[in-house]
């Protein structure tokens, strides 16, 4: 066995106590009872379960931002209620359904971990679902934007996502992210609009 | 025991709404034409409702076991609704014989499959 091979091994056996603590507290609430059996079952269970299979190494890093998150999940949570109540309306209001939009919405480059985020707090808000990610620089997201009809409710889908991308940045992003959100010729980009 | 009849009466607010909001959710379901328009009813009102079950749920029960549980509810419906919306989405857009909906503006159609 060589060298590289070995080193592989050994990384592959490093364990998570982060990632331990984690599955050891939802294998306890899934038991339903806080007992000292569960708890060393649960942690015995954890380390077999990374040990045979052994997650890929995560290469993309994540900064936790107090401020940033504090003010992400605060937006998270007025926008998942704003765009219910918008889609409950546009689906039990007698009449006419909405018509929509496929947009390319142009973001800063990412780390795929900090792209993957971003998606998924797309899917749940502000009227879009993220159909398509182009990988590039920029990178293109893709959404179907429920009732976006008129360009000014294209402009402004458009404009939400891109302010949503930024907030996951400002919560996550590491120093690297938040400079390529500064850049001016990558932030705020939008292809369609161009004649 | 004021605290804990405050407590029941925000439970039941939060179950009808959560309620309600499932099923108009359900009547996005049948009433929009495609099923990208569909899936927007998939991703937030229902998710929205079911969180709202469990909070109602969680002040109900008030016992920190089942608070946990009801935790871990929402946590994986707000992990992994996104992700099988968007595989949805995906996937429905690139099938050529089934209808994406009346379209106002559509670049991506226009444009060579940016993944391959």
């Amino acid at each position: 066995m060589n060298a590289t091979r070995l080193d592989a091994v050994r990384r592959r056996r490093r364990v998570s106590p982060l990632l331990v603590g984690w599955l050891t507290a939802v294998w306890v609430a899934l038991w339903g009872t806080l007992t000292v059996a569960n708890v060393l079952t649960g942690i015995v269970s954890a380390v077999l379960m990374l040990v045979l299979l052994p997650l890929s190494p995560a290469r993309d890093r994540l900064a936790f931002r107090p401020w940033g998150l504090a003010r992400f999940v605060l937006r998270f949570a007025l926008d998942l209620v704003v765009s219910s109540l918008r889609v409950a309306w546009q689906a039990s209001w007698p009449g006419k359904l909405p018509r929509n939009s496929v947009l390319a919405v142009e973001l800063a480059p990412r780390s795929d971990l900090l792209l993957t985020l971003t998606v998924l707090a797309l899917n749940v808000l502000p009227g879009s679902i993220v159909i398509e990610i182009g990988r590039g620089r920029p990178t293109t997201l893709f959404i179907h934007a429920l009732g976006a009809d008129t360009p000014a409710a294209v402009a402004a889908a458009r404009r939400a996502v891109v302010r949503l991308a930024a907030r996951v940045v400002g919560a996550f992003g590491t120093r690297a992210d938040r400079a390529g959100l500064e850049d001016p010729s990558l932030s705020a980009r939008t292809p369609g609009e161009q004649p | 025991m004021r605290a804990g009849e405050f407590a029941d009466g925000a439970a039941v607010g939060c179950l009808l709404a959560g309620c309600a909001l499932a099923f108009v959710a359900g009547v996005g379901l049948s009433r929009f034409p495609d099923t990208l328009s569909r899936m927007h009813t998939v991703a937030k009102p229902q998710v929205l409702g079911l969180l709202l079950v469990t909070l109602g749920l969680g002040l109900r029960l008030r016992s920190g076991i089942d608070v946990g549980m009801l935790v871990m509810v929402a946590f994986f419906q707000l992990t992994t609704v996104p992700v099988a919306t968007h595989l949805v989405g995906h996937a429905v857009y690139r099938l050529p014989h089934l209808p994406t909906g009346d379209l106002v503006v559509d670049e991506l159609a226009d444009r060579p499959d940016p993944a391959g």
